[in-house]
């Protein structure tokens, strides 16, 4: 290419006196593979980190275990995953708990643009939203456990106000066990999309605000109209962050507040691969089924990116 | 043997430890715990090589006082002299990692060359992955004669004897007096069978108490369910094989009328009414609180009610019988094992220092220092120091001793018994719904562990 100056990038680029007739040369052979000698470090790095892991995993999944620790090579794993209505049950979990994220995102959206207004007390309600945040997992799980509990907190406090009525076995019950652990994610997650938006918000022209409120838009046009667009990198990488939680993050609040029961009502694929890579020993049957979650996530992953050249393109330049 | 060996589920069973395990902890092992293994990489053939013998066990959790009583036998066992090709050492695992270690240790052929397994299919699992050696070629018969066939049967697979017994763990129900004769009923006869049961619990709940007190949010009572009410229609263990090898569908009265027994007392509530908000230990503190008349449990854990509650308030009974078939009067008993590892380079050693916790002196000394009782005909009624214990004595005359847990692949309970058994909870749980469910886990676990359903095929019940 060329520079303003009339010389070509690699004139400018030169990082040597012009000094023999081999030198050209040797320039020309170190200048093509000088990227990738400088990636390299980093490429090795992701080689072992992730790609060898990932195809380890495809490796042990094409594998079927026989007795006394022989093996035999085939897609056994695979057909016997998808016909295992666990792991359709489970699936179908994840995608319920997909719902939380439309939720979330929305509800993160409006605390955001509450705090950014510099309400009185806004640093003390960051705090409180973003607090469920830090608390470990476990914690909140056991904690939920003993609120959604028959005799719990909540009943008690349904008891006491008169709504015994609608009092409930939260976990207990098949039909509402995985809202259950919907609403936890919800509350727990909620905090860490505020910050994320406040951040964002931080760093918009405060102009634009102004502009609108001189002309005399209201809270909610001004979010529609100048909040909302300046988040939309934000929330899009907010959902699809989330998303992935959703397939491959959920383990923790399902193993310590439900086991996956009652009748296998809360079971995630995340339980799935423990299970049988922990309780059965079937560690080529686990990997089966993360194969699968990882073609999930890619596929959710591909979407995004359709999505995102898509409102590029409506953008426009 | 002994009038008193005990079946058992352990408290913290296999399942309960394994799903603890996690990935970071089987890497945390392959280094914490193989430092704490054998450097022996045993060349095959070789049995008796000198060096350290390094024995992995366990039992700490649910016969407290397990560590002492190992430390000192240990040391004894080596200052005795007993094998001039090394000393043993003995290292405690933690429930959690328990199999994952191992499995980790027994992948790279380094590992222990003494390793307990709890019994049944789940030391079993371990023959079945190459993992174990077989104990016949280096144990004498005289000292495998010792132990109770219902015992050894356990761990007998494919004409070879697997595990030794270790200690034994029975299950039982604890049960209220003082509740039992404010609701008018005898509290020196409890009830033996199922009419006298439904009874006893429909007068508790007249008196007020909850009847029965249990847990289920932990999908662990499904296991113990079964095993008290789901063989009493078997004549023996083939019978509970059968299903698993292929033989037979999992149906029919003989095989899922349990589940009828289950959901009469669900439906004339004799539970507590948050089962299933309840994990397995809350179920049995509503009897340790006084809530509940009965709660199941281990024999330990009934001898902790009792001291905690009083002897006159903590009695024992067995699991009533409602069925016809050989099994329908049990014994609710099971075996922990050590085994020999197939890697190991020293397993006459092994051996030799197995066959030594067998002697009586040594035995006397584990139930001393933690109530565990060895499976050994030369194990005494008068060693006993409980009147539980004396008492599970008493009603284990003329019974044989059975877990059915300890026959069946685990992914079946937890694939098939416990959906089938939480949703009798359910609003609208039935029992047919329950049994779809249970042949349903047993086709699943045939589809995805074809080598374990070629194992149960070979698998020949010792008579």
């Amino acid at each position: 290419m060329r520079t303003r100056s009339g010389k070509s990038s690699r004139d400018v680029s030169r990082p040597y006196p012009r000094t023999g007739r081999r030198r050209p040369r040797a320039r020309s052979l170190l200048g093509r593979s000088a990227p990738y000698l400088f990636i390299a470090p980093t490429g090795i790095v992701i080689a072992i980190v992730f790609g060898y892991p990932m195809v380890s995993v495809v490796w042990d999944s094409l594998h079927v275990p026989a007795l006394m620790g022989e093996t035999s090579f085939g897609i056994d794993n695979y057909t016997s995953v998808l016909a295992d209505p666990l792991f359709r049950s489970a699936l179908l979990n994840n995608l319920r708990l997909f719902t939380v994220v439309p939720v979330m995102t929305a509800l993160a959206v409006v605390f955001a643009a509450v705090l950014y207004e510099k309400i009185v007390g806004s640093r003390f309600y960051r705090f409180v939203v973003f607090l469920p945040y830090v608390i470990a997992v476990p914690v909140v799980g056991i904690v939920f456990s003993y609120v959604w509990q028959k005799n719990g907190l909540l009943n008690q406090g349904l008891n006491e106000a008169g709504l015994s009525g609608i009092t409930h076995d939260w976990l207990g019950d098949g039909r509402t066990a995985i809202w259950a652990v919907w609403f936890v994610i919800l509350w727990q997650q909620l905090g860490f999309g505020v910050v994320l938006f406040l951040a964002r918000l931080g760093s918009l022209d405060v102009g634009l605000i102004e502009a609108a409120q001189l002309d005399r838009a209201g809270w909610w046009r001004r979010l529609w109209h100048v909040v909302l667009p300046h988040l939309a990198g934000t929330i899009e990488f907010f959902v699809t962050l989330s998303l992935i939680n959703m397939l491959s993050w959920v383990f923790n609040y399902v193993y310590v507040m439900t086991g996956g029961g009652p009748v296998r009502s809360t079971y995630v694929l995340e339980l799935v691969i423990f299970n049988s890579a922990f309780q059965d020993n079937q560690m080529n049957l686990a990997a089966a089924v993360s194969v699968v979650v990882l073609l999930v996530a890619a596929v959710i992953l591909t979407v995004q990116a359709a999505l995102r050249r898509r409102v590029e393109r409506m953008e426009g330049p | 043997m002994n009038e008193l060996s005990h079946p058992a589920t352990s408290p913290l069973s296999r399942r309960t430890a394994l799903k603890l395990g996690s990935v970071p902890l089987l890497a945390l092992m392959a280094q914490g715990g193989l430092s704490a293994c054998s450097s022996s990489s045993a060349p095959a053939g070789d049995q008796n090589a000198a060096g350290e013998l390094v024995v992995w066990y366990w039992g700490e959790q649910e016969a407290p006082g397990m560590k002492s009583f190992m430390d000192k036998t240990v040391a004894s066992y080596n200052s005795a002299g007993i094998d001039p090709k090394g000393s043993v050492r003995q290292v405690l695992q933690e429930s959690d990692t328990l199999y994952t270690a191992f499995r980790t240790a027994a992948k790279a052929k380094q590992g222990p060359d003494v390793q307990f397994f709890w019994g049944g299919t789940q030391a079993l699992e371990d023959v079945w992955m190459g993992n174990v050696a077989p104990l016949d070629e280096y144990i004498p018969a005289s000292v495998l004669d010792k132990i109770p066939v219902d015992s050894r049967r356990e761990t007998y697979w494919n004409g070879k004897q697997w595990g030794l017994p270790f200690y034994e763990i029975n299950t039982a129900f604890a049960y209220n007096k003082k509740m039992f004769a404010k609701a008018g009923l005898d509290p020196e006869k409890p009830p033996t069978t199922w009419d006298e049961f439904v009874s006893a619990l429909t007068a508790l709940k007249k008196s007020g108490v909850i009847p029965f007190g249990a847990g289920f949010k932990d999908a662990y009572l499904g296991g113990w369910l079964i095993s008290y009410f789901g063989a009493q229609q078997f004549d023996g263990v083939d019978d509970a094989l059968a299903p698993f090898r292929g033989d037979v569908q999992y149906t029919g009265d003989k095989y899922t009328g349990w589940l009828d027994r289950v959901k009469e007392l669900i439906d004339k509530g004799l539970f507590n009414d948050d089962v299933l908000s309840l994990d397995l230990y809350q179920g049995q503190q509503l009897f340790q609180s006084g809530r509940a008349a009965i709660t199941n449990s281990v024999q330990p854990q009934i001898v902790s009610f009792q001291r905690a509650m009083g002897e006159d308030t903590v009695g024992v009974m067995l699991s009533p019988s409602w069925g016809s078939g050989k099994l329908a009067k049990f014994f609710p008993g099971a075996c922990q094992v050590l085994t020999l590892t197939s890697f190991s380079a020293k397993r006459k050693r092994g051996a030799t220092f197995l066959e030594y916790l067998h002697k009586d002196d040594v035995m006397r000394a584990m139930y001393d220092a933690s109530g565990a009782m060895a499976p050994d005909a030369n194990f005494q009624a008068s060693w006993l120091n409980s009147s539980i214990d004396t008492r599970m004595g008493e009603l284990r005359k003329g019974l044989p001793s059975f877990w059915f847990q300890y026959y069946y692949p685990f992914p079946f309970e937890r694939d098939g018994v416990t959906p089938a058994v939480q949703q009798l909870f359910q609003p609208h749980g039935s029992v047919a719904e329950g049994q779809k469910m249970m042949v349903a886990a047993i086709k699943k676990w045939q589809r995805e562990q074809k080598a374990q359903v070629d194992a149960y095929k070979k698998w020949e019940v010792l008579a």
